[in-house]
């Protein structure tokens, strides 16, 4: 796995997007695999949580016949967190504060999550030997 | 032409047009500005805190009692009778709020990346709209002087630049409630629109604070952020796969039956045992006379 590629998707995709405070992933069944979080945060907690929230919400997806499960967003006053399925193997989290535009997230969160589910999965192409 | 050109030439023209709807601004932070006959009502952005941040980070109320008074006005994104009835605010410190977050999100939206702008016509009700709409001339006008003011400090900030921590070495002086905040927050995970949320205050408040107490060497810029530290799971991560159906549970060794067995009408011999006896014609209990006499059928 190219942790370096995975590093910088992550921190990538704070900069990207004005709001996001912390970003987290983790295996499927809840198992942290990295995080970028701030200390007051408890990051395998927060990847157990995720990983019950979107296997709930997969469930109910699947009872509801509403199609395959995309997120799942919660909203407080103080911001949200959102919970995205990585391909089928593993699952990330982007917790925001009131300002953050869900909706850019959404678009932003699009690309980075097909390119971290390769990277997971070890099917990104492979860098240049020469590469940095 | 520069993001700002294109900003200003497109609101300017909205406010000379005397357009009632919006102007979407795409960018980063990008956002939203609301007109009213060509005065701007309201402006939001990602940016900048919006009146609500602005209230709920201040702790003047918390969020369940904002959900309450949300529920009371009928759902409204700006519940400003409630606020006022229930004491949490005065009409005018509500009013000074609404106008600063308007001034606050177009400097925000300045400060940042422009990439396109893009009207709609319409009143579609923003959440906090001021009484009196500021002409956008004005209201740019504002935004540059304080863009200027910004970048003339002896150490500019940009809103969303670095992120700064307390420096090693700051005296242990009185410090402004404001100073002591953003000490608090500054963990170099922070921006200064990142510190404006979590205070509740404006950004370019925090802005020039930030710039300024960089400037007197309080803050400073860590070194490179402290490297991801990436686990891979046990085994990798694998595509999922469905789980193996779940082993039948062992079945107690059994004489082989050769079929299942076939239930036969009678073989519990319960029809004979009870019809002599217990046939219902017989016996008002059963609910078949009951039924009967209450129908007064004949048998």
């Amino acid at each position: 796995m190219d942790h370096e590629a995975l590093t910088l998707e992550m921190r990538g995709l704070r900069e990207q997007v004005a709001g996001i405070t912390d970003t987290a992933l983790a295996a499927a069944d809840g198992l942290l695999i990295a995080a970028d979080t701030a200390d007051s945060i408890d990051p395998e907690g927060l990847a157990a949580l995720a990983a019950a929230g979107l296997g709930l919400a997969r469930r109910t997806a699947a009872a509801t016949s509403r199609g395959a499960l995309r997120r799942t967003v919660t909203y407080g006053s103080h911001g949200c967190a959102a919970f995205y399925a990585v391909g089928d193997a593993a699952l990330m989290v982007v917790l925001g504060d009131e300002g953050i535009d869900v909706d850019q997230l959404h678009r932003a969160t699009r690309q980075a999550l097909h390119r971290i589910d390769l990277i997971l999965t070890e099917k990104a192409p492979e860098k240049a030997p020469e590469g940095v | 032409m520069s993001g700002y050109d294109l900003l200003a030439r497109s609101l300017v023209a909205c406010g000379r047009e005397g357009l009632t709807g919006e102007l979407r601004v795409a960018g980063a932070p990008g956002g939203v500005f609301h007109l009213r006959d060509g005065l701007v009502v309201a402006a939001e952005s990602p940016g900048a805190p919006g009146p609500e941040a602005l209230l709920l980070r201040s702790g003047r109320i918390d969020g369940e009692q904002w959900a309450a008074l949300v529920r009371e006005a009928g759902g409204a994104r700006w519940p400003v009778a409630g606020l006022i009835v229930h004491g949490y605010a005065g009409a005018a410190q509500l009013r000074v709020v609404c106008v600063m977050a308007l001034q606050d999100a177009a400097f925000a939206i300045a400060a940042g990346r422009v990439e396109g702008c893009e009207r709609t016509v319409g009143e579609v009700g923003p959440p906090a709209p001021v009484a009196v709409g500021e002409p956008p001339g004005r209201l740019l006008q504002d935004a540059s002087r304080k863009l200027a003011a910004v970048a003339a400090m002896p150490r500019p900030v940009h809103p969303d630049g670095e992120r700064p921590v307390p420096a090693a070495g700051w005296a242990d002086g009185p410090l402004t409630e404001l100073r002591g905040e953003l000490l608090a927050h500054a963990d170099g995970r922070r921006t200064a629109r990142d510190l404006a949320f979590r205070t509740g205050r404006g950004v370019y408040t925090v802005t020039v604070e930030v710039a300024r107490m960089f400037a007197e060497g309080l803050l400073e810029t860590p070194g490179p952020p402290a490297p991801i530290v990436v686990r891979t799971p046990p085994g990798g991560v694998r595509q999922r796969t469905p789980p193996p159906a779940p082993a039948p549970p062992p079945v107690p060794a059994a004489p082989r039956a050769v079929e299942l067995p076939r239930r036969s009408p009678g073989a519990s011999g319960i029809t004979e045992s009870l019809t002599p006896s217990l046939a219902p014609e017989k016996h008002g209990a059963s609910w078949k006379g009951f039924f009967r006499l209450r129908n007064g059928t004949s048998k």
